[in-house]
């Protein structure tokens, strides 16, 4: 065991030095066309795609578990954060690309459920004495859909992750307002118009073509939709980077043996993130697929940031 | 109240530069520029508010409401998708498909205006009004503090409206087809179909108040209140150029504000408490007025008696002989 672990460890230190290197050969490969980038190294765009799905595959039991040992459990907050700053409205049509194990859709569902609890709530305080027929009329209201017509889709390309996803909404008791599609985020399985928000969480940088991705999104969304990324970017504060990076070669990689018996994985889970365009050149991005009034938002120092634009 | 002081050394620069541009008449010019362009591209507005100013002429004191919706009337949703936003300020044609996010902007919170007597001063009424215009309610996330933006932008769209009255009435003035109000009148008039532009909002205008008095708002409404101040001072003639320029805006400002707190709890028809209190207001405020020119009159009056005096008293002890 101690091993592996410590030849791999020698290897991480030597990518780690490469970081910068990493961001210049970036560009080269995307200039020589057919080729891009898994983690540091190249390969052909059919590869990346096949790859890609392998580590989600391999990592899609172990994926909550991980994602709470290697955040701390900060995650949750971000996509706490996700969700507060859509403001989701009751009758909200949601797309969660890359939404694998359900964590947006299932906050989207709570938060919809409190809205609606409140809007019944702001509603008998406006009328305090009701009649009978008043009452049991909202009680067959509240029964007719808790979430009014609020929807989410969780469209996946990766097969296992819906399945933990799944599985995991029968545990915790969600039944309605969800539906599982297994379908790639550069040709999504739907009708153009349909979507009031499209949130991708930590997914488009594993997608081969993002500027393809990002047309996609904004087909399927609604004049007036929105699309919202939660992405790993660039952090900026230079002491905490150097801690970040330390961390990111040094710890994750070692926590992915330890836990989920997997180093290459999350080996390629902290390189790409050191591939995806930082926070200005993504927004960039985003306003050439037609995005109007794009923003960002740097959560903790960036090491996450939320992107947000709409389709107007 | 005592925010109205507040702003006072802001506008500083901003009146030095009034003051020097109407010393040139240039200001009464630079302001009617403006306000040309924005009448003109409203012309639903226009007549509506023609109409108005004509009747509120012709009949003095009796008035008929400002042209804005009546909203507890017009609950029907299909009669607001038929309907055109009434405050828009694109006139539509030659804009249409080329609107800039701010227009579209302007456009969902003026539309969502509609929802606020149902869903107070809040994203939710965003979100109603950008469905009203067949736009998804994802569309309300653009105004990151929902509530905030759209009392602002109620309160800019009032002031907007109240110039256009004043300006109109101005107007008319000048032609010679109307009689120049006295200037207590016209302030009564003025703050009265100012005020009167929240009657549809009565049940939500305390939220409103709020929002306004939040601390990062604080900026943007002062600045709406001293506008609004200023403007109907302009076009109550206003020249002065000395202390007296910031003494009428708090005063007017302190009247404005307080009677928007006598309305919220006035329960009387048609506001009837509320105007008269007004009405008292700006007579003390006037009489207050005249009697400090009288105190600075006598005053004069007494130091030159006193300095002729000193004078006299300085001859006839010798100490003013020059050798």
């Amino acid at each position: 065991m101690t091993a592996p672990v410590h030849s791999a460890g020698r290897w991480c230190l030597a990518s780690w030095r490469s970081v910068r290197l990493g961001y210049q050969r970036l560009h080269q490969t995307q200039a020589s066309g057919r080729e891009t980038h898994f983690g540091f190294q190249t390969v052909s765009e059919e590869e990346k795609g096949e790859r890609v799905y392998h580590v989600f595959e391999s990592v899609a039991k172990n994926y909550d578990v991980m994602n709470d040992s290697m955040s701390l459990g900060i995650h949750r907050l971000w996509k706490d954060w996700l969700i507060r700053h859509m403001k989701p409205t009751p009758g909200t049509q949601l797309l969660d690309v890359a939404g694998g194990t359900g964590d947006v859709s299932f906050r989207f569902i709570n938060y919809i459920r409190a809205q609606r609890e409140k809007l019944y709530r702001d509603k008998l305080d406006s009328q305090e004495t009701l009649s009978w027929s008043d009452i049991s009329k909202s009680y067959s209201n509240k029964d007719q859909g808790s979430l009014m017509g609020s929807h989410a889709v969780i469209c996946d390309i990766n097969k296992e992750m819906l399945k933990v996803g799944k599985e995991k909404s029968l545990q915790l008791g969600y039944s309605e307002g969800l539906s599982w599609v297994a379908g790639d985020a550069e040709e999504l399985p739907f009708a153009d118009e349909k979507f009031d928000v499209y949130t991708i969480a930590f997914g488009i940088r594993n997608v081969t073509h993002i500027d393809k991705a990002l047309e996609e999104a904004h087909r399927v969304l609604k004049p007036g939709g929105r699309f919202l990324c939660l992405e790993f970017s660039q952090v900026t504060n230079p002491l905490l980077a150097r801690l970040y990076d330390l961390y990111s070669f040094q710890v994750i990689p070692v926590l992915g043996q330890v836990i989920a018996g997997d180093w290459k994985s999350y080996q390629y889970l902290v390189e790409s993130i050191r591939r995806f365009p930082p926070q200005e050149e993504f927004k960039e991005m985003i306003e050439d697929a037609g995005f109007f009034k794009v923003t960002y938002h740097n959560l903790t120092s960036g090491v996450v940031s939320v992107h947000s634009g709409f389709k107007l | 109240m005592s925010l109205s002081l507040l702003p006072l050394p802001a506008c500083e620069m901003a009146a030095v530069a009034l003051r020097s541009l109407s010393v040139a008449g240039g200001r009464r010019f630079l302001l009617l520029c403006g306000r040309r362009q924005a009448a003109r591209i409203q012309p639903l507005w226009y007549s509506a508010r023609t109409l108005w100013v004509t009747s509120a002429v012709r009949s003095g004191d009796q008035k008929t409401p400002p042209p804005f919706p009546d909203v507890s009337h017009s609950d029907s949703a299909g009669e607001q998708s038929t309907s055109p936003p009434r405050y828009t300020d694109q006139g539509g044609e030659e804009s249409e498909g080329y609107e800039s996010e701010e227009q579209l902007q302007e456009r969902i919170l003026s539309a969502a205006l509609t929802f606020v007597p149902e869903y107070g001063w809040s994203s939710e009424a965003i979100a109603e009004g950008a469905k009203s215009l067949d736009l998804s309610a994802a569309a309300a996330g653009m105004f990151e503090n929902g509530g905030s933006e759209l009392v602002l932008h109620f309160v800019a769209l009032c002031n907007r409206n109240l110039t256009e009255l004043l300006e109109q009435e101005h107007k008319l003035v000048q032609l010679g087809s109307a009689e120049k109000k006295p200037t207590a009148q016209f302030l009564r008039d003025a703050v009265e179909a100012r005020l009167r532009m929240y009657i549809p909002y009565v049940g939500q205008w305390p939220q409103a108040m709020g929002i306004l008095l939040l601390p990062h708002n604080i900026p943007s409404s002062l600045k709406l209140l001293t506008d609004m101040v200023d403007d109907i001072w302009h076009y109550a003639n206003d020249q002065s150029t000395d202390v007296s320029w910031y003494t009428r805006r708090a005063v007017l400002a302190g009247i404005y504000n307080t009677t928007e707190l006598v309305m919220m709890q006035d329960k009387s028809p048609d506001y009837e408490d509320t105007w008269t209190f007004l009405h008292s207001r700006i007579s003390e405020a006037m009489t207050m007025g005249d009697s400090v020119k009288q105190v600075a009159a006598t005053g004069e009056a007494v130091i030159q008696g006193l300095m002729g005096a000193a004078v006299t008293l300085k001859n006839l002890t010798g100490l003013n002989q020059r050798r």
